[in-house]
């Protein structure tokens, strides 16, 4: 019985007639090719790309420097040092995070207890030579200014999640 | 004995053992706050709650003692539930601060929370606010709503600092820990309350925000000031000493730390630090490599040897130097034909000198000094010159030792003394002989010619008769000569009347010992009569002075017993080649300034006053261009064609010095063919009495910024009884000009009836009063 049907599939190119029948059905169907960058695909609000360094609404800086972050991260991408500020809070001095060696794992953002360095939507940046992408504090701070308002929305978005 | 049983397992302990220690000896574990090994039982934090069979509640288990066939139960429901209690009373107040909490990552709270936290807590009133607090430049008290009344900081100063410094004020909610008395902690041990602290209410002030515990690495190294060898846990981060912690070790420091080991490492990042080699060339300061400036000094030190001989070479060292240090340095020297090597810098009486019969030591082992139950201590400002064995003599108290102290002024030991006789320095000896005469007549003995005619010159007063009787009373006798004793001018007398003294009661007889290495020196033979001809000591080098002089580590104007003289000296020197890890004052007057490393930055071995060996390896780098002194002394052996230099490493040189031999056997405190004469000392007018203040004894803690701004680093003024005052026609408070010899200093003069009439006490080993003489001697005082 097997072998009566093998032989009609292969007289009657059944095989070849669905194999052009998926080809017709996605040749007239919606492309979903993206033409980056002159189009984007959407992005979730949990994206984790470059990062950034918050303030609080009014301009004081979110980060205490507990080093939960470079504790946490795998790639030993973040680096810290902090001292007491003349008002006696605990600040940083420095807070570098190398992207070379970043993973975008989250784990930074996940520890923080401020809500301080997080992982903005930005995945469009690059570096022309070596150390450009060695992120210091004044330029983590800039990226966190720069996007406070859709950073701030994400957060909102993510939080009843948590 | 009594059996008890802990979880099904039985053990057998002391009567009277608290069902906490019996559980730790079987390994397990109950967590607790306010009980401390050390301290007394308080009880207060609750977390120590157990099941015990028969009780109808659970009982504190530090609080318990056993009882025979005693059942505990320690992880039961009912054990748990209340321990879980415990712990959401405590979470209730206490701030949910630990990200930027120093003591976050190893925090008692934090890691029992884990395990008996719930994950979200019930409470959702305001929590209780305590007032930061401000008790001086080592704690920092600034978190107090973190704490969780566990008094251990308080039963701290009561039991083993000997002041209560800190107190629990008002009741329930409201209680709080505050300063009492006076509102700093000037305690000398005060940095231990941080480690007691179980919580981050108590937090080091000079480490506060700059590391995280977890970034730290942990290195093993042994103190290089004070004589008792504290073991040290130096803590590392990016080739930094971040902090200090103390290593426990029951036979020597316990599990404390005194300040000035423990906070004495900032002075190793100071940016007075030397990190390269510098020669001066028509009165400037070159830097230079290090081929130049070895070159540079061996040529020297070769044309002085042939010009004027070896003998012109003075050679002088720290006894806070290694055991290698020392020894290279004294075999350079004498590798060079001049045995003008010291490191007692602060002596004044070398008329001992190899009539001992070995290094002077601490004469027993520390550990039992809180055995001893009855002391004569001698010359010591034991607190502030060894904070730790203090704790070990007040420790003796509590059990009922009773102190006699003989001293030149009348500082609070915070212990209970007994009988005390305060003396201008000049009668020192005559009380000791006083002291030797009532003890021969009870012990009716016999003296022996050397101390005969001093005894029979002296009329025994009572305070003298006092002693006698305390010490001949006593079963473990301990006779201890502190440093002033061994800086004193008449050292050798006072050792021999002391030592006659400990003959007669059959007591233990030593020295606390001036620093980390005051016996390694003469292990090390850096002392002038060690080899087969002897050189000139570190006095005599100074009077005659020498056409060259080799400084380990010597700030002259503050190590030494006669700065004006050490001054006089170094400034008509020919050649001064300073081995130092500091810039410091010998930009005046050296030539050569080569920068070596201090004891976190090189290997080496002290030998503490118990003659203790303790060898340690570098914990970090050396800074710069700075290197190991004993690897540049090895260097410039070499150059110098002196054989024998070639050693691969530290231990190689430690080897050489202390190989097949036994230390205890070149320990010993006795003298031969010394006799004690009347006191032939003489001073006119006022004498001056002088102590090295607690942060001023060596180059490191001397550039602590945070001990420096403590109380015992104050600017030293100048102390006198005020009858003398009134017959200077003088106030207290007033400036004065204080002279000795051609040098004279303004200080403000306080009057202190506590010290003998006749003497003024200005401090030494500072810079403030550099300018004037010996340590002791006359001095002149008047209005400014």
């Amino acid at each position: 019985m097997e072998k009566i049907t093998n032989f009609f599939k292969t007289f009657l190119l059944l095989e070849l007639v669905k194999g052009m029948a998926l080809t017709g059905r996605h040749f007239f169907a919606r492309k979903i090719t993206v033409q980056f960058p002159e189009e984007k695909t959407p992005q979730g609000f949990r994206f984790r790309g470059l990062h950034a360094l918050r303030r609080y609404a009014n301009d004081e800086e979110r980060c205490i420097g507990c080093k939960l972050c470079e504790a946490v991260c795998p790639a030993m991408a973040i680096h810290i040092e902090t001292e007491e500020r003349a008002d006696g809070t605990r600040r940083t001095t420095r807070y570098d995070i190398d992207l070379v060696k970043c993973i975008f794992c989250g784990l930074c953002e996940e520890a923080c207890p401020v809500d301080a360095i997080v992982e903005t939507r930005i995945l469009e940046y690059h570096g022309e030579k070596r150390g450009d992408l060695y992120y210091t504090k004044p330029m983590l701070l800039a990226v966190g200014e720069k996007y406070e308002e859709q950073i701030a929305k994400d957060r909102a978005s993510d939080a009843k999640y948590r | 004995m009594i059996n008890i049983e802990i979880d099904g397992k039985h053990i057998d302990v002391e009567n009277g053992c608290s069902v906490i220690d019996a559980a730790h000896q079987l390994g397990i574990y109950i967590p607790h706050f306010c009980y401390h090994k050390k301290l007394s039982i308080a009880a207060n934090c609750r977390m120590c709650l157990v099941q015990i069979e028969k009780a109808p509640k659970p009982l504190p288990a530090c609080a318990t003692p056993v009882a025979e066939g005693m059942k505990v139960f320690t992880a039961s429901e009912q054990a748990v539930k209340a321990q879980k209690g415990v712990m959401e009373f405590l979470l209730i107040n206490h701030p949910l601060d630990c990200p930027i909490c120093d003591q976050g990552g190893e925090c008692e709270l934090q890691d029992l929370a884990v395990g008996y936290g719930g994950s979200a807590s019930r409470y959702h009133e305001e929590k209780r606010v305590v007032l930061h607090k401000d008790i001086g430049p080592l704690v920092a008290a600034e978190e107090m709503s973190r704490c969780i009344n566990c008094t251990r900081c308080v039963r701290f100063g009561i039991e083993i600092g000997g002041a209560m410094e800190l107190g629990q004020a008002f009741r329930g909610e409201h209680a709080e820990i505050m300063a009492f008395v006076s509102d700093t902690i000037d305690s000398e041990l005060s940095g231990n309350m941080i480690d007691l602290c179980p919580v981050g209410a108590l937090t080091s002030k000079p480490f506060r925000y700059s590391a995280r515990t977890w970034e730290l690495s942990r290195r093993k190294s042994i103190s290089p000031h004070d004589s008792l060898g504290s073991n040290l846990a130096v803590q590392v981060k990016n080739n930094r000493v971040m902090r200090v912690l103390p290593i426990e070790n029951e036979e020597i420091n316990e599990c404390w730390l005194s300040d000035k080991d423990r906070f004495s490492y900032e002075g190793l990042n100071s940016a007075e630090r030397l990190t390269k080699p510098m020669i001066k060339q028509g009165g400037k300061w070159l830097e230079v490599e290090w081929q130049v400036a070895l070159e540079y000094v061996a040529n020297g030190l070769r044309q002085i040897t042939h010009e004027s001989g070896a003998e012109n070479i003075g050679v002088l060292a720290t006894p806070h130097s290694t055991l290698e240090e020392l020894y290279l340095l004294q075999k350079l020297a004498r590798g060079l034909g001049s045995h003008n090597v010291d490191f007692r810098l602060r002596q004044s009486d070398f008329s001992a000198d190899s009539k001992q019969t070995g290094a002077p030591w601490l004469g027993m082992a520390v550990a039992d000094i809180s055995l001893v139950d009855r002391f004569l201590l001698v010359g010591s400002f034991l607190r502030k010159d060894h904070p730790l064995l203090a704790s070990r003599v007040r420790q003796a108290t509590k059990k009922g030792a009773q102190i006699n102290l003989i001293h030149a002024t009348d500082d609070d030991l915070l212990m209970p003394i007994v009988n005390k006789e305060i003396v201008p320095p000049t009668e020192m000896t005559t009380v000791l002989a006083q002291v030797l005469k009532a003890l021969s007549t009870i012990k009716q003995a016999t003296l022996d010619t050397s101390v005969q005619q001093i005894v029979q010159s002296v009329t025994l007063s009572a305070i003298a008769q006092a002693m006698a009787d305390s010490l001949a009373s006593g079963e473990r006798v301990a006779i201890l000569l502190g440093n002033f004793a061994q800086q004193h001018p008449q050292a050798s007398q006072l050792q021999l009347l002391a030592q006659h003294i400990a003959t007669l009661c059959g007591a233990k007889f030593g020295f606390f010992g001036e620093a980390a290495n005051s016996v390694g020196g003469y292990l090390a033979q850096a002392v002038p009569f060690a080899g087969a001809e002897h050189g000139m000591n570190a006095s005599t080098m100074l009077t005659a002075q020498r056409k060259a002089y080799i400084l380990l580590n010597v700030e002259v104007e503050l190590d030494m017993q006669d700065p004006q003289q050490a001054l006089a000296a170094m400034g008509a020197a020919d050649m001064v080649v300073a081995l130092s890890a500091y810039k410091h004052h010998a930009t005046e007057y050296a030539d050569v300034l080569l920068p070596i490393t201090p004891f976190t930055e090189t290997s080496g071995t002290f030998i503490s006053s118990e003659g203790r060996v303790q060898s340690f390896k570098g914990t970090v780098q050396p800074l710069g261009d700075a290197r190991p002194a004993w690897k540049v002394l090895r260097v410039l052996g070499n150059m110098l064609n002196i054989s024998g230099f070639d050693y691969n490493n530290s231990e190689a040189v430690r080897d050489e010095v202390l190989g097949g031999i036994d230390v205890s056997a070149k320990l010993g405190n006795a003298l031969y063919d010394v006799s004690a004469q009347n006191a032939t000392w003489n001073v006119t007018g006022l004498q001056r009495v002088s102590d090295v203040p607690i942060y001023a004894t060596d180059a490191i803690v001397r550039r602590a910024a945070s001990l420096q701004k403590t109380r015992d680093a104050a600017t030293p003024r100048a102390l006198i009884h005020s009858v003398e005052l009134e017959k200077l026609n003088l106030q207290s408070g007033e400036m004065v000009k204080l002279t000795q010899g051609q040098g004279s200093v303004r200080l403000s003069i306080i009057a202190d009836d506590s010290l003998p009439r006749g003497v003024v006490r200005v401090a030494a080993g500072h810079t403030i009063t550099a300018e004037l003489g010996a340590m002791f001697g006359t001095i002149r005082v008047e209005r400014a």
